[in-house]
């Protein structure tokens, strides 16, 4: 079961007690790879997948971009012009993240992808970035989306995490909005390997972290936008899984979700960390999502029926 | 059926998907001295090895959703990709080879990746070696290897804690290590 519960059971061509043995041992072996040879594969390895940043608050959103790219790297021609999602084929799919991506390109004077911005607004820009990509090379589209996805970041990483933008029209910190970027990436990059068959690990806890506390900051937020009244209640979210954690959300804009210390609540939620993101980046069913409720359930159901009120395509 | 990747070997390959060129090396660090003895086994040429080395990982960096941590560990995926390198390039020196020649002998085929195994002065190398451990290194991994034991198995038969036997063998393993170490091409 286990590779734990004994040793040597999985070097190919090792049926043979004497030859794992050997491998064993060579794994075992104190030796060190020669000087120079990392230096010599990172050389390789930048100048065919450049490597993604992994400090500051895009480092999130440059891993979920690493993350696409990985699936690209692995995609056939013919993967290319399936269809993923909302009808879009995986070319026409990273069109729309480059389109979504140039809204935030754009409030933060990093170079825009594609054709010259008309409006900012998701739909009309994912349709002419469609548009501009129809009759190229998917190479081409990929590429264009990971060079503004690597100016966004390298952007990001001069201003303050707290500056407010607005692509799309919505004011957010530049670090939220980089936030509901890497909830985009992933979830649309999901949606592909799912189609292409190919499994995705998840983010790592940490990076997930960032993207539970977003989420989880943003419910007063979609109960507004669906118009239920949050009328001063408060709800314990409690995410479990590597990167959850514990919230106290007040539902009410003018207020600020924190991580929980045991303060009073209407209700009580506990899920699943990466069901929970999917859910707001809407992904599964409010009505079935698997949670435990507790206290005001009908507040609690609310909570999550209204969750995904501000996920787009 | 295969043995499936440890906890650390998910991380790393989040990591690694996620473009942490980090993670990329310490996977290098860790199991390079497993692939280049692969590589090296096959070609016996150790600059051809090296190179293969290099292939191995750059493959992982570019299409890490290739492994795939529920179907089994990285080290027996990179083990696995390094061993096939190397067969494909010995195939084709001996393709070039037979053209040069003018020959139409039939081209070997190179053992399955299954049945391969050490070639018996080799085997008897490691056998000896295994001979001349320490007792109680000895007797833990000749229940692990040759008498398939598992470490609780080998635990209870010993009358040893489980993390000890676990340790005898990691110290057996080196041991050997050093002493094969010596003879290497």
């Amino acid at each position: 079961m286990d590779r734990h519960a004994g040793p040597g059971q999985e070097i190919p061509g090792t049926s043979d007690p004497v030859t794992r043995l050997r491998l064993d041992a060579l794994v075992e072996a104190s030796a060190e790879p020669p000087p120079g040879a990392l230096g010599r594969l990172l050389t390789a390895t930048r100048s065919t997948r450049r490597p993604a940043l992994t400090t500051g608050f895009a480092a999130s959103y440059a891993g979920r971009v690493a993350a696409m790219e990985s699936l690209l790297g692995s995609a056939s021609p013919a993967d290319w012009s399936q269809k993923i999602v909302e009808g879009w084929t995986l070319q026409q799919l990273v069109a729309h993240l480059a389109a979504t991506d140039s809204l935030v390109a754009a409030a933060i004077g990093a170079p825009v992808a594609g054709p010259p911005l008309a409006a900012n607004e998701v739909l009309s820009r994912t349709a002419d970035m469609i548009a501009f990509a129809d009759g190229q090379p998917p190479e081409r589209t990929r590429a264009d989306w990971r060079a503004q996805a690597d100016a966004i970041c390298e952007r990001a990483g001069s201003m303050e995490a707290a500056t407010p933008i607005a692509p799309g029209g919505v004011s957010f910190p530049v670090s939220d909005h980089l936030l509901a970027r890497m909830l985009e990436t992933w979830i649309h990059t999901e949606d592909a390997a799912t189609v292409i068959g190919l499994p995705l690990p998840r983010p790592t806890s940490e990076h997930l972290h960032q993207t539970a506390d977003f989420c989880a900051r943003l419910l007063p937020w979609t109960m507004l936008f669906s118009g239920v009244d949050g009328g001063g209640r408060a709800v314990r979210l409690t995410l479990t899984g590597p990167g959850g954690g514990t919230w106290h959300i007040p539902l009410d804009v003018t207020r600020t979700a924190v991580p929980d210390e045991g303060s009073p609540v209407d209700a009580q939620i506990t899920c699943d960390v990466v069901a929970f993101c999917f859910l707001l980046g809407g992904r599964g069913a409010p009505a079935t999502f698997p949670a435990d409720l507790q206290g005001d359930t009908a507040l609690a159901r609310d909570v999550l029926e209204t969750a995904p009120a501000m996920s787009g395509p | 059926m295969e043995a499936r990747g440890t906890t650390d070997d998910r991380l790393l390959h989040q990591r690694v998907v996620g473009g942490d060129e980090s993670a990329l090396g310490e996977v290098h660090d860790r199991l390079y001295p497993l692939v280049l003895a692969l590589a090296l086994r096959v070609t016996r040429d150790r600059v051809v090895a090296e190179d293969i080395v290099q292939e191995v990982f750059v493959t992982f960096w570019e299409r890490p959703l290739a492994f795939d941590p529920d179907r089994g560990s990285l080290r027996s995926w990179l083990a696995t990709i390094a061993h096939r390198r190397a067969v494909d390039h010995v195939r084709t020196e001996e393709r070039h080879r037979v053209s040069a020649l003018g020959s139409r002998l039939a081209e070997p085929e190179p053992s399955p990746l299954e049945d391969w195994v050490l070639a018996a002065d080799e085997a008897n190398r490691v056998r000896l070696a295994v001979s001349r451990l320490p007792g109680g290194l000895r007797e833990a991994i000749e229940l692990a290897y040759y008498r398939g034991r598992t470490y609780r198995q080998a635990a209870e038969e010993l009358g040893l804690p489980e993390g000890t036997v676990k340790s005898r063998i990691r110290l057996g393993l080196r041991r050997l290590a050093d002493e094969l170490a010596e003879k290497e091409v």
